[in-house]
């Protein structure tokens, strides 16, 4: 007894994944496949003629160490910065004040920044000679020096860029934190209320709770792009001074494009996918849980 | 069945679809198209120039077209290596000279030879500066003839000279003067030098003049080794940082600024001196209109030290390896590097060809900055043409910016370098 469904029926729905398959085989899985076999393949060679020595060569690579040590702290003081005053803001937009669709909407503006953008305008604004915060810090207080230097400090450099970064970055967390601020039944609250529960409570046992599946995709999410940001780093700080602010995927487009070593480039690329993909686990984990 | 049918007529109607698309982007006629790639084409004053040439060249060449094609300076390589690894690079495009190694080595540009033959060989090539022509030359091929050459000079503001007590028809002759006039001529709200410290090609060219003055070079003669670990190396390297460090003769944020920077700030008359190219001029008066830069700036031989020297940069078009249209291409890049098209080039922009007969004409040598400029020819030198370049060049970078920032004294980066260096050649 056949269900009724013909050859035809059963087999058309893979017609119509068919154009949005090919095109993921074109700009994924044919990129990553050839940046695969650079990899293994030796400096200026082609074929099948493969090695590990860019691995080898990569594990003993101190400018490649030092750049992966500097890539968690850029990472983990984005997340922080994110998490903070996206929560901080998420809090304050959920309350129920006037133009509070005004605020949502400016609270978004630094989202809507291309990060090369985002990067020249805190390279101008940081500039010690024409930029604007040191004019704005000496308003307020006139002792500061006119010239300060913020990206040629060397103590600076590092934290300037993770501002900008969080400044770029912490609306989409804020957003993520936001939706599930309102769908936390108001119930829950007014339950607490009448048990006693003070704000604190009210947030470390109502709202936390309530948010943390949500925080941690934002957090997972966010990571992952944090991991690979790029154009903000190069605009802003070219990676300096010296090697100070120089992450992962700037040496990895330095090595490939100006060096122009591509096999180990390549194989700088493979490890940061796979530190990316393991630090990534927990919310691929999350996610088939759920579903 | 119906679901048959309709599967069938879809499919039909795609077909017929695409099959429009594709004679509607067809193109119109058989016209050989020729892309012209350069960052000039946004750049004004340069742009008139790329304008007239395209215009001119189109109208006498009805069978080929030179069609604008767009790079940026920051990231010509870039662009160049994603459109050739995808045989669709520009059939002609403008670089200097550090990437001749690297794309001939990756085979992504055209040896010229059977070109150069047909016109004459030697006979032809002599009408080009012969050292500028060695750039061009990678293991035994040749893959372009140079249009411009862009020896460094250094410029100052003679008005500046007067108000600091200095005599402006006598600049710096070596690094120690140098030093002492530019702390002569810092002041509020002036500094005595502008240079470069930020991480781009830049850099290397206001630099090196300091390290080969002082003696010193970047490698062993067979470019083997490092030879970053000289008493000399130490001198030049320190004359470059110290003017920053030691002397406070330098603007604040070195490490943020790059060409452009210095050029606007000498432009606004809040810098005195600066090593630079002989378009700077003309782009200062373009940044401040209400500078008089013919009347209060002055250009003399960069005060390189012990050895007269001065960097010079040569810029140049390849040929793509991968045109479809070599012949053409061709053609487009003859009339490039005619004598023509280069003299109108430096009358509208001011950049010296490297053709001889215009580099020994009226025009550029009754030129105020274009004589002082051109006479810096002989003592030219580039940095190693090997395509271990790069890496070398960005371990001096961080070497200077790391002395510059003082993470490090100028012994312990000058020596981190060498150790860099030395890594990128394989040294063990």
């Amino acid at each position: 007894m056949g269900t009724g469904r013909t050859w035809h029926d059963r087999h058309l729905g893979y017609l119509f994944v068919l154009p949005a398959t090919l095109m993921l085989v074109a700009v994924l899985v044919f990129p990553a496949f050839i940046t695969l076999k650079l990899s293994v393949t030796p400096e200026g060679g082609s074929g099948w003629n493969l090695t590990l020595i860019h691995y080898q060569n990569a594990f003993r690579d101190p400018v490649l160490l030092r750049t992966f040590k500097n890539t968690f702290a850029f990472v983990a003081w984005s997340l922080v910065g994110h998490f903070v005053l996206g929560l901080g803001l998420a809090l304050a937009l959920n309350q129920a004040l006037p133009g509070q669709t005004f605020f949502r909407l400016i609270a978004l503006v630094p989202w809507t920044i291309p990060d090369v953008i985002a990067g020249i305008i805190f390279r101008w604004v940081l500039n010690p000679i024409n930029g604007s915060l040191n004019p704005l810090i000496r308003m307020l207080f006139p002792g500061f020096p006119a010239e300060f230097q913020w990206l040629s400090s060397p103590t600076l450099a590092f934290p300037a860029v993770i501002f900008a970064n969080v400044w770029r970055g912490y609306p989409l967390v804020m957003v993520m934190l936001l939706a599930g601020l309102m769908a936390i039944p108001r119930e829950l609250y007014e339950a607490a209320a009448v048990d006693g529960a003070g704000r604190l409570k009210r947030f470390l046992h109502v709202t936390l709770p309530g948010l943390s599946t949500i925080i941690l995709i934002a957090l997972a999410l966010d990571m992952v792009w944090e991991f690979r940001r790029f154009a903000l780093v190069l605009t802003m700080t070219g990676g300096g001074p010296g090697t100070l602010t120089e992450v992962l995927s700037t040496l990895v487009y330095k090595t490939y494009f100006q060096f122009f070593t591509f096999e180990y480039a390549s194989a700088m690329a493979i490890l940061m996918s796979v530190v990316l993909f393991v630090l990534s686990l927990p919310y691929i984990i999350l996610v088939g849980r759920k579903q | 069945m119906r679901h048959k049918r309709t599967l069938w007529t879809g499919l039909a109607i795609a077909a017929i679809a695409v099959t429009f698309l594709a004679f509607a982007v067809a193109p119109a006629s058989a016209q050989v198209k020729i892309r012209f790639q350069t960052w000039h084409w946004g750049e004004k004053p340069v742009f008139y120039a790329l304008e007239e040439f395209k215009n001119e060249f189109n109208k006498n060449n009805p069978g080929i077209e030179v069609v604008t094609d767009e790079s940026r300076y920051g990231d010509k390589e870039t662009v160049y290596i994603a459109q050739s690894q995808a045989k669709a690079a520009a059939d002609i495009a403008h670089f200097m000279h550090r990437a001749i190694p690297l794309f001939a080595e990756r085979g992504y540009i055209m040896d010229l030879t059977p070109f150069i033959e047909r016109e004459g060989g030697q006979k032809w090539l002599a009408q080009w500066d012969q050292h500028a022509l060695e750039v061009c030359k990678y293991k035994g091929k040749i893959y372009c003839i140079n249009d411009y050459v862009n020896p460094l000079a250094l410029l100052y503001n003679t008005q500046h000279f007067k108000e600091a007590g200095l005599d402006p028809n006598k600049p710096p002759t070596n690094p120690t003067e140098l030093a002492e006039m530019a702390k002569k001529l810092t002041r509020e709200g002036r500094y005595g030098i502008g240079l470069i410290g930020s991480r781009q090609e830049g850099l290397f060219m206001r630099f090196n003049p300091f390290l080969w003055g002082a003696g010193a070079e970047y490698l062993t003669p067979d470019n083997k080794r490092s030879a970053l670990d000289t008493p000399e190396a130490l001198e030049g390297f320190k004359a470059y940082v110290e003017l920053f460090t030691k002397h406070k003769a330098v603007p604040p944020g070195v490490i943020e600024q790059g060409a452009q920077e210095v050029r606007t700030q000498v432009a606004l008359e809040k810098v005195s001196m600066e090593i630079g190219v002989i378009q700077a001029p003309l782009i200062y008066k373009a940044i401040n209109p209400n500078f008089k830069v013919d009347e209060v700036m002055a250009a003399a031989p960069i005060p390189s030290g012990k050895k007269r020297v001065s960097s010079v940069e040569y810029g140049l078009r390849v040929i793509s390896a991968y045109t479809k249209h070599p012949e053409e291409a061709w053609k487009v890049y003859k009339s490039w590097i005619s004598k023509e098209v280069q003299l109108r080039n430096f009358k509208i922009y001011g950049v010296m060809s490297a053709r001889l007969d215009v580099k020994n004409s009226p025009d550029v040598q009754n030129h105020r900055f274009a004589k002082v400029f051109a006479a810096q020819g002989p003592y030219g030198k580039i940095e190693p043409m090997i395509p271990e370049w790069p890496k070398i060049g960005d371990a001096m970078i961080t070497a200077v910016q790391e002395a510059f920032a003082g993470t490090k004294t100028s012994e312990q980066a000058l020596k981190d370098a060498h150790i860099a260096t030395n890594r990128a050649l394989g040294v063990q």
